[in-house]
């Protein structure tokens, strides 16, 4: 079992994920009265098989979901998806605009330089439990060209 | 001699008298394209301070977003490139800045809550709401664009699909320009800069 963990996460658990590399996970820094957030990281399944995460849990959220957002025609759609594939062999991003770990219903502000706990249950029925930092996310300061 | 005097006197009249009228009745700076094609305008809305309205805020560059708090991602990525754009202008001018979170989910986001959510991205960034009717009203006349889609497996219960654009108005209250939800703070500040 390979699991490569960034020095960030404080605490990594048992899971029977092989070959799975979960980097730059953070929770959103939100306002105070926000009741909403979302996690990102990047997942890379390093596996020749197909894995997914099937569910999320999380002791500052009242339900933890999977989401997806879509951007179609300047309209923003969100959407509830039962699970965010890791294709074999393929890195997965979990990213502002795209797929997300949506904490709905906060009972506690996140506030950036803290960590919330975090769990990932995976398709294979292996799970992983880590602290992930709450951070700003910081608009992009360039240009588009 | 004297016909010339007099034909220099009436030549510098008439001059003088065609500037006076083009100053007074003369070409206007013409109204920006949207506010030719109707789009934008004043309305009423409610805020932590009780009742506003756009013309309350003449003077200043209002930056319009339509959104609703339990959008985790577009609605506070826009709001944080906005008050990063902000903050890049002087005191002075950061002064003549409004932006305005108009919620269109008045059910789930209270006018306070509102305050203390937009005020988090910037203290020139207020939050606003309404009734239906007055949203539908503005959403309309913006050429904005919402809509609540239930989410039966969600503990959220219903989603907004919304557009994310920032409508820029001008210091007359004129609406002249709609700028893209990823915009960026260096390209808003630039647009920001150009009205100041």
């Amino acid at each position: 079992m390979k699991f490569l963990m960034p020095a960030l996460l404080l605490s990594a658990s048992l899971t029977q994920a092989a070959d799975l590399k979960i980097e730059d996970a953070m929770a959103r820094a939100v306002p105070p009265t926000a009741k909403m957030s979302a996690a990102f990281m990047t997942l890379t399944n390093n596996a020749d098989t197909d894995l997914a995460v099937v569910s999320a849990e999380s002791s500052v959220a009242k339900a933890v979901e999977l989401h997806n957002n879509t951007m179609t025609d300047g309209k923003m759609k969100m959407r509830q998806v039962n699970q965010i594939d890791l294709p074999a062999n393929q890195t997965t991003e979990l990213k502002p605009g795209g797929q997300h770990v949506m904490l709905i219903g906060l009972n506690r502000a996140l506030v950036e330089g803290e960590t919330i706990d975090l769990k990932l249950n995976f398709s294979d029925g292996s799970s992983e439990s880590m602290e992930i930092p709450i951070q700003q996310i910081k608009p992009m300061m360039q240009h588009k060209h | 001699m004297r016909n010339l005097l007099l034909y220099t006197f009436l030549g510098l009249a008439v001059a003088a008298g065609a500037y006076v009228s083009f100053e007074l009745f003369g070409p206007k700076a013409p109204l920006p394209k949207y506010a030719q094609a109707g789009i934008g305008g004043d309305f009423k809305l409610t805020s932590v301070e009780g009742e506003i309205n756009l013309s309350d805020y003449k003077g200043e560059i209002v930056l319009i977003y339509f959104g609703f708090m339990s959008c985790p991602d577009v609605c506070p990525t826009s709001m944080g490139v906005m008050g990063t754009a902000i903050r890049q202008l002087d005191d002075a001018q950061q002064q003549k800045v409004r932006g305005l979170f108009i919620s269109v989910d008045p059910q789930r986001d209270t006018p306070a809550e509102l305050h203390a959510y937009t005020q988090y991205f910037s203290d020139r960034i207020f939050g606003a709401t309404g009734t239906k009717e007055q949203i539908d009203a503005i959403v309309k006349q913006y050429g904005a664009y919402y809509s609540f889609v239930e989410m039966e497996d969600s503990a959220l219960g219903y989603t907004v699909d919304h557009s994310a654009r920032i409508y820029l108005i001008d210091p007359n209250g004129q609406l002249a320009d709609i700028l893209a939800h990823d915009i960026n703070p260096v390209e808003l500040h630039e647009k920001l800069a150009a009205y100041l």
